[in-house]
């Protein structure tokens, strides 16, 4: 019988604490330093340089402004940004990839960041592309932390092995990939492909966009959909044929396959991003970077995205103290050491390829940049629109008439926009 | 089984009989021994009743108002009547998610109930060596984190790098891209859940298997009964009550299907495996539309209660006429 006042007193206690600890403790004191929350996904070596420069500018405020960083993986702040925003303790600075900043700023999670870019001398220089994705109805929302195009990724053994140049157009591409497909046994399933040509669901979801723009197409303009065009068609029949004629790529790879088969040597070139360059030396792969093929009528490649944006949360000084962090990061000098650091070209059009020479993806990746064109800047709802390109691409790639499912994907997208 | 009322207090409190014609003290008596009794009962109770409280009720009180408003998590919410309901009833995708939870769960149910059932009778007959080792193998995958076991089987069918794939090539079959195939993403993703799931029925019928007395299979097999009758006529009805239980668990777990789909599939290949669940979650952390994943729901949830009520009632009515 003892039990049981202890046993009460326990739960009580429990449902005390987890009361509590949902209660936000957020708000700085009036004395000591401004406190901010920055929660951001940089778990590599572009992690370690972001932490860097974080304590480099509490330091620099000593006594006046203290961030301290949380940090998980892009997927879990997704996940676990908005249960904190409802409960009044998420963070004053969030990063997220850069296609999910419409949707909260939509919401009314951030604060508008017009005045300060107004007020700050960094931002004229900032690459305009990576600008167009902290931008939702005209007001600036975020501040660009890392914008690189889609690039191309080569495995320099294979290449030699079989004696082919890295391709520069679609054709050649093409030609090179069929060089590079290995079928030793004969039983029609390649045992080394080509190309890994992801048809959905890949990290920034930009392959199928590249292609597109390479054809003069694409999948929005000026807030209208433009699916269905004579071009992207002509784009998906291409593709079609190619993967179908010479088994160049296997159909159905999202981005984590893709990822699997480059970095195995079972695929000879591929399309990603920044980080495939830690993923091939990890496994040993030999790699060489080189722009997406042009296609016949352009050459450019989608563009990935990550941006980080002041939340609503945040009160007067907070909000102050977050723009000072702002301005330090986009500084010449910051911008450099961030760029060579996290891999990522820098964000500023004034650093030239030269001051990150030192490493070579990040140049090669910087003479690149002029070529990336952001994913679907400003559209809210851009998970739907995503999800219709997704099934657009998968379903040409399987075999299913090209006409019909870029009608259906126009709708879809247009809906998408509209709601 | 009719079982009458036999079960009674095994002690009761002595209380004298109440005088002839009016209300004595012994009728106050009974009261504050009342009172006194549920007092006890709540103090035991009051640890669960808290944390239900704070953890179920609260939750569901205020999704149910959250799914009259526009609601984002976070800011002001405005309130928009049956809005969301009406869309749930006109949404092309949600009938697409609706249809494929019931693919999902007509794949999934049966399955899982019969091979619980199956090996449920392999594993209590006496006549199987290491019983005890088979018991435990075949309740492990229960224990698993359903991602963890997706994780390892999307790995395993994978075309690429999959063990699977590389067996079946060797006897001459090739499955393809199992998860990326329309109409053999959905058996898989169903497949692996019967796979993680079967243990816990398992066990359930063990259990309602071990209450049927064996009296009544001797007397069966004196009147010449075989196997298959006894199954019939024995077994299966003196296992209803579990059976409906197990059925009402795997038609929930169903309807729930969420995490393997998750992880496997993300609702693909176009759409084919995205379940209502799946049509919750998007709706509520990737577009931040948290009122119409609220209405959403509380609609599962309503199908979800009367599925399981006319299961108990078809079950309760077998139960009663065997």
């Amino acid at each position: 019988m003892k039990r049981i006042p202890s046993l009460v007193a326990a739960s009580l206690t429990l449902a005390l604490v987890s009361l509590t600890a949902c209660s936000s403790d957020g708000s700085s004191d009036a004395d000591g330093p401004v406190e901010l929350t920055f929660w951001h996904g940089y778990t590599e070596a572009d992690g370690d340089v972001l932490e860097q420069i974080v304590d480099d500018f509490n330091a620099a405020h000593d006594g006046e402004i203290t961030i301290t960083t949380q940090v998980n993986p892009w997927a879990v702040i997704d996940d676990t940004f908005l249960p904190a925003l409802s409960a009044d303790n998420g963070p004053e600075i969030v990063a997220m990839p850069a296609e999910r900043l419409p949707v909260y700023a939509d919401r009314g999670a951030f604060v508008d960041l017009d005045d300060f870019y107004d007020a700050d001398e960094a931002t004229p220089a900032l690459n305009t592309g990576a600008l167009d994705m902290v931008t939702v109805d005209g007001t600036r929302y975020g501040v660009p932390t890392g914008f690189v195009p889609l690039t191309m990724f080569y495995n320099k053994a294979l290449f030699d092995a079989a004696g082919v140049e890295v391709p520069t157009t679609w054709d050649e591409w093409v030609t090179a990939a069929e060089a590079l497909t290995v079928d030793q046994d004969g039983d029609g399933t390649p045992e080394q492909y080509g190309l890994a040509l992801a048809d959905h669901a890949t990290v920034g979801n930009g392959v199928w966009p590249s292609l597109f723009y390479g054809n003069g197409g694409a999948i929005v303009e000026d807030g209208k959909a433009v699916v269905d065009s004579p071009e992207n068609a002509e784009t998906l029949e291409f593709w079609h044929d190619a993967i179908t004629a010479g088994k160049i790529s296997p159909t159905g790879v999202d981005g984590v396959s893709g990822d699997g088969l480059f970095s195995s040597g079972r695929a000879a070139m591929y399309i990603g991003g920044p980080w495939m360059a830690t993923v091939s030396e990890e496994n040993g792969v030999d790699y060489g970077i080189a722009p997406i093929p042009a296609g016949p009528q352009e050459q450019a490649a989608s563009a990935i995205g990550v941006s980080m944006a002041l939340t609503e949360q945040a009160d007067q000084a907070q909000q102050e103290a977050a723009q000072e962090f702002f301005s330090y990061f986009l500084s010449q000098q910051e911008a450099t050491t961030w760029a060579l650091g996290s891999g990522w070209p820098p964000l500023r059009t004034d650093v030239p390829a030269s001051d990150v020479a030192e490493n070579p993806v990040v140049a090669a990746l910087t003479e690149q940049a002029a070529l990336g064109r952001p994913l679907l800047p400003g559209v809210v709802n851009s998970t739907d629109v995503l999800t219709a390109v997704d099934t657009l691409t998968q379903r040409a790639m399987a075999g299913d008439p090209v006409d019909a499912l870029l009608a259906e994907a126009q709708t879809a997208v247009q809906a998408a926009l509209d709601d | 089984m009719t079982t009458a009322h036999v079960d009674r207090p095994r002690k009761r409190p002595y209380r004298a009989p109440a005088p002839l014609g009016g209300r004595g003290s012994s009728g106050v008596q009974r009261t504050r021994t009342g009172s006194r009794r549920s007092r006890s009962a709540l103090a035991f109770l009051a640890p669960a009743l808290i944390v239900l409280a704070i953890f179920v009720v609260w939750p569901m009180v205020s999704a149910l108002q959250m799914s009259f408003t526009d609601a984002s998590g976070f800011g002001q919410a405005e309130w928009v009547g049956l809005d969301n309901y009406t869309r749930i009833f006109t949404d092309p995708d949600i009938r697409d998610a609706v249809v494929n939870t019931v693919v999902y769960a007509v794949l999934f149910t049966p399955t899982a109930v019969v091979v619980a059932l199956a090996l449920a009778l392999l594993l209590t007959s006496d006549r199987l060596p290491l019983r005890g080792l088979f018991r435990t193998a075949l309740f492990l995958p229960f224990i698993i984190s359903l991602a963890v076991a997706a994780l390892a089987w999307s790995y395993l069918i994978d075309p690429q790098v999959g063990l699977l794939h590389y067996w079946l090539r060797g006897v001459g079959i090739d499955l393809g891209n199992v998860l990326q195939d329309p109409t053999l993403a959905m058996p898989a993703v169903a497949l692996v859940a019967v796979w993680k799931n079967f243990g816990f029925y398992m066990v359930i019928f063990m259990a309602g298997l071990q209450e049927i007395p064996g009296s009544l299979y001797e007397a069966a097999k004196m009147d010449g009964a075989n196997a298959w009758t006894r199954f019939w006529r024995i077994t299966l009805p003196m296992l209803s009550s579990t059976t409906a239980f197990v059925l009402i668990f795997a038609t929930i777990a169903a309807l729930q299907a969420f995490d393997q789909i998750y992880v496997m599939t993300g609702g693909g290949p176009y759409g084919n495996t995205q379940t209502v669940v799946m049509e919750i979650y998007e709706s509520g952390f990737r577009k931040l539309d948290l009122g119409f994943a609220s209405a959403l729901s509380y609609v599962l949830l309503l199908a979800t209660l009367v599925l399981s009520i006319v299961q108990f009632v078809f079950f309760g009515r077998r139960e009663e006429e065997s």
